[in-house]
């Protein structure tokens, strides 16, 4: 069993070693690539300085063009399991690890780690907290998947998931460059994929800061729910590889 | 039924001859023009024809005036003036869609591209470190 574990980092440099070290550790045996979206830090360098693969976009072309880029080589090189996490080290790889075991087992085709999953949970210090306007959309999102998927997803912008070879292809074909986290969850499910949940711990990011400002986040649900109308009426793809 | 009656019975507000005149020189430098980009490799050929039919219709409208009011009669438009600015506002907008369909489609090949260079060239650095039989650590990784 080959596994590709891959990093979208844009920006990175402050926490990308640390990371790539984490996944050493906790996820030995596996390849790692390091997707810079073009950065204009010195992200590149500091994952090569790793010894690492790294593939750099040649501008910056958002998150799921990075994603993509790693589902791409994932399918490519004909790795069996892949499995991605966010450069700024709030996705532990202990955890990630967990994921991929579910796929592994064949129990699901896309794995997503979910932080909302477990609120029994003690929360530990350093754990993750969401910030109010996150919460919001956090909502909206879940709402709104949840209709047009009819599964319940808790967490939908989760950026740590773990795949085989049949979302690979689906994602490598289509992947939205905009919108990546959710419309690829309703893509997937539309497309009779095994999408499962799995409650995980995230911290704090270590470096680097959110993207997401209120006015910034008021358009990111706005253009969510419209994507996710659209992606109602999608033609399905006939899937090859069945 | 009625109001379509009324529309054609009423007075029709013709295009002058001067207007005419004007709009035929305009279509012949328009096309002129587009023949030109395209002569000096500034336009594609496939992006042009739609601009050549724009042009045609232009002269088609200036040289048989009875051609538009027709149209305008069929709109219920009293005015030809107004059923000319309706058309081509119609037209302008359908084209100015279909650039945005050219462009997300030429952005989507950018993106393709760019991860194809991208993870090409991460294939030729690891080949690098292989051969140099360099860098420990990215030894370990290929293992």
């Amino acid at each position: 069993m080959r596994t590709l574990v891959f990093i979208p980092a844009w920006n990175e440099e402050a926490s990308i070693e640390a990371v790539v070290a984490d996944v050493r550790e906790h996820l030995a045996g596996t390849d790692i690539l390091v997707v810079d979206d073009g950065s204009t830090d010195e992200t590149t360098a500091r994952a090569r300085e790793c010894g690492v693969l790294v593939a750099t976009l040649p501008f910056n072309q958002g998150l799921g063009a990075a994603l993509q880029t790693g589902y791409l080589h994932a399918l490519r090189e004909g790795y069996d399991c892949c499995a991605h996490l966010d450069a700024d080290g709030q996705h532990p790889a202990a955890e990630v690890a967990r994921l991929l075991n579910e796929v592994e087992a064949d129990r699901a085709d896309l794995v997503i780690g979910s932080r909302y999953h477990d609120p029994g949970a003690a929360a530990e210090s350093g754990d993750y907290k969401p910030t109010f306007s996150r919460r919001i959309g956090t909502g909206v999102f879940r709402f709104f998947l949840t209709l047009a998927t009819r599964q319940r997803f808790t967490d939908t912008t989760s950026g740590m998931r773990a795949a085989n070879r049949r979302v690979m292809s689906l994602f490598s074909e289509n992947y939205s460059p905009d919108f990546a986290e959710i419309e690829s969850l309703q893509l997937a499910v539309r497309e009779g994929l095994r999408v499962e949940e799995v409650p995980v711990r995230m911290l704090e990011r270590a470096g680097g800061s959110s993207f997401l400002t209120p006015l910034r986040s008021a358009f990111f649900i706005f253009k969510g729910v419209v994507v996710l109308l659209v992606g109602q009426f999608r033609p399905r793809r006939v899937e090859a590889e069945r | 039924m009625s109001r379509l009656a009324l529309a054609a019975d009423a007075t029709q507000v013709h295009l002058t001859s001067q207007t005419r005149i004007v709009a035929a020189i305009l279509a012949v430098f328009f096309m002129l023009l587009i023949l030109e980009l395209i002569r000096r490799d500034r336009l594609q050929e496939r992006y042009s024809v739609i601009w050549f039919v724009a042009g045609l219709g232009m002269l088609a409208g200036a040289a048989f005036p009875g051609l538009l009011e027709l149209v305008a009669d069929l709109m219920g438009v009293r005015d030809t003036n107004v059923a000319l600015f309706s058309l081509v506002l119609l037209l302008l907008l359908g084209l100015a869609l279909n650039f945005s369909v050219i462009m997300s489609r030429q952005a989507a090949q950018i993106t393709r591209l760019a991860q194809e260079r991208a993870l090409e060239k991460a294939r030729e650095q690891a080949a690098e470190a292989r051969s140099n039989g360099g860098s420990a650590s990215a030894e370990r990784e290929r293992a």
